[in-house]
């Protein structure tokens, strides 16, 4: 039986070297892997036709150059390097690439697709809540389409069954995932945040039933560790991504634990699960127009705030961070409603930069040495 | 009768971005000595500006009780028993020098920040510029070169403006051609000065509509020597705004007020 130490070393090496994770993929199944722009897909379809789904968030400390020829300065750190990754050659071994379009910069960049692959485009509907059943249906057949481009590309069919199967796979490793981020905040001195991202973020490169093998191992050796003694404080985090491991050792450095996020990255993706549906293209629509909590899914009652209210009180939080993408302007709209919503339930919370081609972390330093000691 | 009570002494040195700054405080409120040299972290500021603040003192490192460091050098000071953070460091030393603070602009070298206290003294709320010099002290410097009047006379020219110019408060290098555009269209550079403060006001006051507005409005950093930049940002708020004496000095002052705070009140 592996130690903690142990597997989290396998979800670090999967985690850091996602071109090994996909080579090994590829070796050992014969089949390809398809590229998942950020930041919401049913990867289940991919899952479906065998092929491995990668995601895509861009690298840290990469010079930016090439992409500045595309992307006007003020695009999002993400999609900035995203397009210098895609001009380098660097995705030119998937067999696909899908491209969500839930913002404007992401419309934009899956019209500059640079990459070899070929590119799927689907749409999400953004009237999720106010009609929800015309979404459901807009949902289903953009879902439709893009699962018969997807067949078309990889030569493929793909069954109702192995969808309906990669459906319950997705599912069992979101309560996976959602156990995991639960059992650390029981006991946040154990698994360092470094540790906790990479055991997320290891999902995004691997096949979802054995990264959810590993996890419920790795869940199991937490729940029957010792308590570490924990005197910092205990923080929820939210935004699009947490990177780079600089600033999670600042988050250590000062004492704060992460007890429950409200990332892209992580959480918003593993939340909620896929509804049940005898139609599984349905099911999967279903899952999008009940989502809640992201600013690039329209949802005029503005429910973040409340999620990350309820998620202070459920986690016995200190305060929130939100951890702020830089020129993501869908979360820099919703931002002051959430500082509205912070101050009316007296949730303290502070904001820091995220961007991934900084190499200097002062800033943040400071911000959250002072958070620290005002909390 | 009661036994004599010993002196504490305790240093506080804030190394900034652009300068150096170190004040000797005893029994947690009398400045002994305080100094400032307009280099920051990474040169020789520091170990110069903590041999001038004990420059005809009677005392040396020996008699310090607890040293605190603060601002963007705070970790590279040897000599630190502790790091605080400027922004804790500023409130601190503000609200020492004037309790009635509740708002404090701190305009830096290459940061500005706005503070909110409650009134205890504590921070209540804070923000910080986002990553870019505009709006800084920096900002200043980079305008001062282009339009050839020495940083000191900034201030004092800003008061012969007739018609504040337009400068964006983008981003330094954009204000710089427009500075330049401005230079080369003959508005004059009195207007041009108002209008570089009026720029600089923009990005501080945005700060502190975030955190929000209680008198007394404090300003410190260096940039609170400038006058015409303090115009600018009355101006702009509408509010009177306090400078501190040594506004410069409030971080090192907040860090040695700490540091005494240390020695009777161990952690």
């Amino acid at each position: 039986m592996s130690t903690i130490k142990e597997l989290i070393a396998q979800f670090r090496e999967v985690a850091d070297n996602p071109k090994k994770a996909m080579d090994d993929y590829k070796k050992e199944t014969g089949k390809g892997a398809v590229g998942i722009m950020p930041v919401y897909c049913p990867e289940e379809i991919v899952h479906a036709a065998g092929y491995l789904p990668m995601g895509m968030w861009g690298a840290q400390k990469k010079n930016i150059s090439k992409a500045r020829s595309f992307l006007p300065p003020f695009a999002c750190s993400v999609m900035q390097s995203v397009m210098e990754l895609q001009l380098d050659g660097v995705y030119d071994e998937l067999d696909a690439v899908i491209f969500s379009v839930p913002c404007d910069t992401l419309k934009c960049m899956s019209q500059k697709w640079k990459g070899k692959a070929p590119q799927i485009v689907f749409t999400h509907p953004q009237n999720r809540k106010m009609a929800m059943s015309a979404a459901n249906v807009f949902a289903r057949e953009e879902y439709a389409i893009l699962k018969q481009k997807l067949e078309d590309i990889l030569d493929v069919r793909i069954s109702v069954k192995a969808l309906k199967n990669s459906i319950a796979v997705y599912n069992e490793n979101r309560a996976a995932c959602r156990e995991f981020s639960d059992l650390v905040a029981e006991n946040p001195g154990l698994i360092s945040l470094k540790d906790r991202h990479a055991v997320i973020k290891a999902r995004w490169f691997m096949e979802k039933s054995r990264h959810t093998a590993m996890l419920k191992e790795l869940n199991d050796l937490i729940r029957s560790a010792d308590k570490v003694p924990f005197s910092g404080k205990r923080v929820v985090v939210s935004g699009i991504l947490l990177e780079p491991d600089e600033v999670l050792d600042i988050f250590e450095e000062f004492g704060f634990a992460i007890v429950a996020d409200d990332l892209a990255q992580e959480t918003r993706n593993f939340r909620q699960d896929v509804p049940e549906d005898a139609d599984p293209l349905m099911a999967l629509a279903k899952a999008w127009t009940a989502f809640d909590g992201c600013s690039l899914a329209t949802d005029a009652d503005k429910p973040k705030g409340d999620i990350l209210i309820n998620a202070v009180k459920k986690y016995n939080a200190d305060a929130v961070i939100v951890c702020m993408m830089k020129f993501c302007d869908p979360e820099e709209f919703d931002y002051p409603i959430l500082l509205q919503q912070f101050a009316a339930a007296g949730v303290k919370n502070l904001q820091i930069e995220i961007d991934q081609e900084t190499t200097s972390f002062e800033q943040v330093r400071t911000r959250l040495q002072t958070f620290s000691e005002v909390l | 009768m009661g036994e004599s009570v010993k002196t504490i002494y305790t240093l506080g040195i804030d190394i900034g971005s652009s300068s150096s700054k170190a004040v000797i405080l005893r029994d947690g409120s009398d400045v002994v000595s305080q100094a400032v040299i307009q280099v920051g972290t990474g040169t020789s500021g520091p170990a110069r500006v903590l041999e001038k603040v004990f420059e005809g003192q009677k005392i040396g490192m020996d008699d310090i009780a607890y040293t605190v460091a603060t601002g963007y050098g705070r970790f590279s000071v040897k000599e630190a028993d502790k790091q605080i953070s400027e922004i804790s460091c500023h409130a601190k030393g503000i609200y020492h020098k004037h309790p009635r603070a509740r708002t404090i602009i701190d305009i830096g070298g290459q940061d500005a920040k706005a503070i909110r206290l409650n009134d205890n003294g504590n921070i209540a709320q804070f923000v910080m510029n986002d990553k870019c010099a505009a709006g800084t002290g920096r900002f200043l410097d980079v305008m001062s070169r282009v339009l050839e009047i020495p940083l000191p006379e900034m201030g004092e020219v800003h008061f012969h403006a007739t018609e504040w110019a337009f400068v964006s408060s983008t981003c330094t290098v954009f204000a710089e051609s427009e500075v330049i555009s401005l230079l080369s269209q003959g508005v004059s550079r009195e207007n041009i000065v108002a209008g570089v403060h009026q720029s600089v006001a923009s990005k501080a006051c945005s700060l502190v509509y975030r955190v929000g507005m209680t008198e007394d409005i404090v300003m410190c950093g260096g940039v609170a020597r400038n006058k015409g930049a303090v115009d600018a940002i009355e101006k702009e708020l509408g509010k009177h705004v306090i400078v501190v004496d040594s506004p410069q000095l409030t971080g090192a002052l907040g860090a040695a007020i700490f540091a005494y705070e240390a020695t009777v009140k161990p952690e």
